[in-house]
């Protein structure tokens, strides 16, 4: 459970004739990771495409061009089609497609050049209609030079001094000019324009007011927008009618190229073909069965090596754990978390998958930081709602952390805080506000069973602090012996026993003697009895910390020493858990006292505004539960915890498998 | 005794303050460079998480002291 599936490395062989088949069986069969055919083994070429292959891609491309002219985005999934009637029908399918949409599409493509060329058009014509001057005006000319163009600057009172006759137009806040110079004073006026920054634009066709003609071409836009939107819902129609047939034979024929190009992983020569590949060593016999069943005698399956941990452990080295596929193999619900673990990486194939340990301690932890059953029933909740709706291996993950959080939330909050949205349940001897004072009821601080009471309440988080801190330094020093422990396991497997005793044994012993130590701390400095230094704790402490690193200093060298205040730091870490929930309680009690101070003397329309100030307030709280507890909670498995065991880098197990989404295989 | 409660609470305030200063002056770079480095492959984002929220212990310190102090003063 703790370790990833046994994998068994195989070779198929067989005829070349029976690939197809191979193919679809391996396809169906969901437990083989296929492995890369290497390109330079003497006497193998990579295989070539199955025939399907080149036909297939080419409708595909057919398909696509479609599916981009009918602008068909990721919809609601529609209906699944049998991937049969695909078959049947595509190739008729995508003529007629081809001839009904080639149409629509042409003639929007059509309308939109013209829009595109006509607001050139508008935007070369935009300018002149701020001169008062008619279009044939600017040209055909014999002995006049016109500039028209834009300026920085107005040339008005320098083309006074310097010239003796021009005319000169400006519009647009002077910014746009036409000049109208002798021949003989163009090159002077030009130089003047050039001295204001002057870029000529290039003179529009036309006759008359520029007004009349932009007026004119506003209404050609007009009727052409007109022809657009009936273009559109036409092509909006066709889309309708046709998406999901085309999404789906989509689906099918990528899954078709996707299945013809197979072999370009496998190793050939003239007439057979190799594969080179993992499966679980569990549905190893159910393969050669289905083979068997299925194929016959003419492909065969050959037996590489069964990699089993002890096997990887022997001579030590030349293994490389990063080629073996990693299955995860975690029973339901951990299974859920094992995203949280492929976050930081996918765990190696002789390394122990800390999924099962990270879904039970982060719940914990999460609701160890908010424990309020007001707020862990929503969490429920949310979780299960996303649980059952959401796809997507992130919020599935938010979903499963929300879900399996706010169950240990109301365990906590009910049990260990009894408290709901920040107040207690039963009357509080520091005079709070509780459930208790609210309903006027008092509500039990326990329930007795017979000879058990089962406590409702058993800490504040605001009053009991210290033990509250303590509590969670305890946890934390758990949490890391697990930790240590599991690095013990991982060299020990990887590396034999004497390293693993070497590098893992000598920091479950430091930390043992900062256990003893800090018992001891606890009695000095809280309780306030005095330090003996003969105390047995004392003694035992030392003792460990100093045998602990004696073999760490053996194991590790002089890092020993510099990781030694690391560890400290990890175990005062974890007194985030209580923090967390103070800094909550304390904002709920704030939002709760506004609340009912402002009823208090009012009454009225006071306690519609109560009402909101808490119900704002406590949505706040909800929210900043679930980042705060769920980033600290998951910050505690990835930073303290994994640190001390975790490696990572593995290859995911990645079986040859098809996903359908928008058709049904028969 | 209120002038002792004051410059306790003002040694919390003092310690949680400082400490939470030092923990973003440390995670903004370091932030910073994360998002860079999922800018170029988003499988690093675990890997950025992890690296992100290391010094942010210093805080949970600082915040550990004050929680101390004031409860001296209470």
């Amino acid at each position: 459970m703790l370790l990833p599936e046994q994998m068994t490395r195989i070779l198929i062989i067989g005829s070349k004739d029976l690939l197809p088949r191979t193919v679809d069986l391996l396809y169906d069969l969901r437990t083989v990771h296929l492995v890369d055919f290497p390109p330079d083994v003497e006497g193998f070429t990579l295989g070539s495409p199955l025939p399907v292959a080149s036909e297939a891609s080419g409708k595909l491309l057919k398909l696509r061009a479609v599916e981009k002219d009918l602008e068909i985005k990721e919809p609601k999934v529609p209906e699944p089609i049998s991937s049969e009637r695909i078959r049947k029908e595509i190739d008729d399918a995508i003529v007629s497609l081809d001839i009904e949409i080639s149409d629509v599409v042409g003639s929007k493509t059509k309308i939109q050049q013209r829009l595109s060329d006509l607001d050139q058009k508008k935007r070369d014509l935009q300018p002149f209609a701020a001169l008062p001057l008619d279009l044939e005006m600017y040209r055909d000319y014999r002995n006049v030079t016109v500039f028209v163009g834009s300026v920085r600057a107005n040339p008005d009172g320098v083309l006074l001094e310097s010239l003796d006759q021009f005319e000169l137009y400006t519009g647009d806040e002077n910014r746009f000019v036409a000049l109208f110079v002798p021949r003989s004073d163009a090159d002077e006026a030009q130089r003047i324009l050039v001295q204001h920054g002057f870029s000529e634009v290039s003179l529009p066709y036309g006759t008359g007011r520029p007004e009349s003609t932009l007026n004119e071409i506003e209404k050609e836009e007009s009727i052409l927008r007109k022809g657009l939107d009936e273009v559109q819902e036409k092509l909006r129609k066709l889309r309708e009618k046709h998406a999901a047939f085309v999404l789906a034979s989509e689906e099918e024929l990528s899954i078709m190229v996707g299945k013809a190009e197979t072999p370009l992983r496998a190793g050939a020569t003239a007439h057979s073909f190799v594969m080179d590949a993992w499966v679980p060593s569990k549905s190893l016999d159910g393969l050669k069965n289905l083979f068997q069943m299925k194929i016959g005698d003419g492909v065969y399956i050959g037996l590489l090596e069964v990699k089993d941990w002890k096997d990887l452990n022997e001579g030590g080295k030349g293994v490389v754990s990063e080629e073996i596929p990693t299955k995860a193999s975690n029973p339901r619900p951990a299974n859920l978390f094992e995203y949280l673990v492929e976050l930081i990486s996918t765990p190696r194939y002789d390394e122990i998958d800390p999924t099962l340990i990270i879904s039970f301690f982060f719940p914990l932890f999460f609701g160890l930081m908010v424990g309020d059953v007001g707020y862990g029933i929503p969490f429920v909740i949310l979780g299960y709602i996303g649980l059952k709706k959401v796809r997507s291996d992130e919020w599935r993950t938010i979903a499963t952390m929300l879900f399996f959080g706010g169950i240990f939330t109301i365990l906590f909050g009910f049990f260990f805080f009894g408290e709901a949205l920040g107040m207690h349940f039963a009357p509080s001897p520091y005079g709070d506000l509780t459930w208790s004072g609210l309903l006027g009821i008092d509500l039990p601080h326990q329930i007795n069973l017979g000879a058990f009471s089962i406590p409702i309440g058993m800490f504040s988080k605001l009053h009991d602090v210290k033990i509250l801190l303590y509590i969670s330094m305890w946890i934390g020093i758990i949490h890391l012996f697990i930790g240590f422990g599991l690095g013990f396991a991982n060299v020990a497997i990887r590396r034999g026993l004497r390293h693993a005793l070497f590098e893992k044994l000598s920091w479950i012993l430091i930390l043992a003697g900062g256990v003893f130590l800090l018992l001891l701390m606890v009695d000095a400095l809280i309780l306030g009895k005095p330090l003996v230094v003969t105390d047995l704790r004392m003694l035992a402490g030392v003792g460990l910390l100093i045998v602990g690193m004696v073999i760490g200093l053996r194991g590790e060298g002089a890092k020993v020493f510099l990781e030694l205040p690391g560890l400290m730091s990890n175990v005062i870490s974890y007194t985030r858990l209580t923090a967390i929930g103070m800094s909550k309680a304390g904002l709920a009690l704030a939002f709760n006292s506004i609340s009912i101070e402002m009823i208090a003397p009012g009454g009225g329309i006071m306690i519609v505004f109560a009402i909101l100030v808490f119900i704002v307030g406590h949505l706040m709280i909800f929210i900043l539960a679930i980042i705060s507890a769920g980033l600290h909670g998951i910050r505690l498995q990835y930073v303290e915890f994994f640190m001390k065991f975790y490696e990572g880098g593995g290859l995911k197990f990645n079986p040859l498998k098809i996903r359908r989404k928008y058709t049904t295989e028969v | 005794m209120a002038l002792e409660a004051g410059l306790i609470a003002v040694g919390a305030g003092i310690a949680v303050g400082l400490a939470g200063l030092g923990a973003g002056l440390a995670e903004k770079d370091v932030g910073a460079a994360a998002v860079g480095a999922m800018a170029e492959n988003e499988k690093l984002f675990g890997k950025g998480l992890v690296l992100m929220v290391i010094p942010e212990t210093i805080v949970i310190f600082g915040l550990v002291m004050a929680i101390l102090l004031w409860l001296k003063m209470v």
